[in-house]
């Protein structure tokens, strides 16, 4: 079995999850993780997924032309072997709120001292909310932190960008349990 | 007396409402003595219910006096015969991992503070309070008596499912 990933972007409406999963069902794909959503006024997927027999861009032959004439933008990326498996990440799970009046940089500054620390960001959502004259940015940020760090060294190292971008932050772990 | 083994999902009898118990005997006292031993078997484990040995009844046991977050919050052994939610406040998160979904763990929202009544093996009515760990662990076997996994209360894959690390 090939992987690949799959990328589609286009204005939001109704039917495009369909109309692409039907490419690939017709193709003989099989869908492994994915992640699509609504970001902005664009449609955005992202999806691994997996051939018995393709093995590049070729194999698809137009297959995504009905997309393209949909006006959807499609990539593809052919994994290298194993490039489908997730590796585990060890380490305390971190969920990291980010939000104040938006202004340039808040994104780079915070993911800039987690990158310095070795903090692995494994999920990243930001949104402009509030209204036009008063915009707000929102970030929620997971992550996994390295051994022997915790939660209260985390707000330390954000803590000067507190201050500096005047942006609220808050840090906190979620324990793990066996029940 | 005896350890049990645990039902992992696809199993159907997971997804199934688990009936009431109507009457205090020797039965009753096998199965909360089976949960207890198979709970204590599995080492690690808080809690267990009695769907997760095959069992479709409402009975379920709780300890979580022995765990890291639970050690100075908590009531001991917990037998649960009909236990019941009579009050419920607060709310918190965690990463929630369980012996019949082996190799995930997910985040699930579930009441701090939780009032519950419930008779032992005996038939004697108690009701505790619980808050933080152990209100959490007997909200998660609860859902095991209604047929529901943690599975059912994630709310994202994207953010709330993992895989477990390999032991």
């Amino acid at each position: 079995m090939n992987h690949f990933a799959l990328t589609i972007v286009g204005r939001d409406r109704p039917g495009i999850v369909s109309q692409v999963t039907e490419i690939l069902f017709k193709q003989g794909c099989n869908l492994a993780d994915s992640s699509c959503s609504i970001l902005g006024g664009q449609f955005a997927m992202i999806l691994i997924l997996g051939h018995p027999e393709f093995t590049d861009r070729a194999s698809f032959g137009d297959a995504f032309k009905p997309l393209e004439d949909a006006d959807l933008t499609v990539a593809l990326r052919v994994l290298k072997p194993g490039g489908e498996i997730r590796s585990h990440i060890e380490g305390d799970l971190c969920m990291i709120s980010v939000y104040g009046a938006d202004k340039p940089g808040i994104v780079y500054r915070v993911a800039n001292v987690l990158g310095e620390k070795k903090v692995n960001i494994t999920d990243l959502n930001t949104k402009l909310v509030g209204t036009e004259d008063r915009p707000v940015y929102v970030m929620v940020i997971e992550a996994t932190l390295p051994e022997g760090v915790e939660e209260e060294d985390v707000d330390n190292w954000l803590s000067p960008i507190r201050d500096e971008l005047q942006v609220d932050i808050t840090v906190r772990t979620i324990p793990t349990v066996e029940l | 007396m005896a350890v049990r083994t645990i039902r992992v999902y696809p199993d159907p009898i997971l997804k199934q409402v688990a009936e009431p118990v109507d009457q205090v005997d020797d039965d009753l006292v096998e199965i909360v003595q089976d949960l207890v031993d198979t709970m204590l078997d599995a080492g690690h484990s808080v809690g267990i219910a009695a769907p997760q040995i095959g069992v479709l009844q409402r009975v379920m046991v709780v300890d979580v006096s022995k765990s890291k977050l639970g050690r100075d919050n908590n009531h001991g052994l917990l037998e649960m015969v009909n236990p019941e939610i009579i009050e419920r406040s607060g709310s918190k998160m965690m990463r929630e991992g369980c012996m019949s979904v082996p190799d995930y763990t997910g985040n699930v929202t579930r009441a701090e503070h939780i009032v519950i009544e419930f008779t032992n093996r005996n038939g004697q009515l108690r009701v505790i309070e619980a808050s933080g760990f152990e209100a959490v662990a007997i909200q998660h076997e609860l859902d095991h008596l209604d047929g529901l996994l943690f599975l059912d209360r994630v709310s994202s894959l994207k953010t709330d499912l993992y895989r477990r690390k390999s032991k």
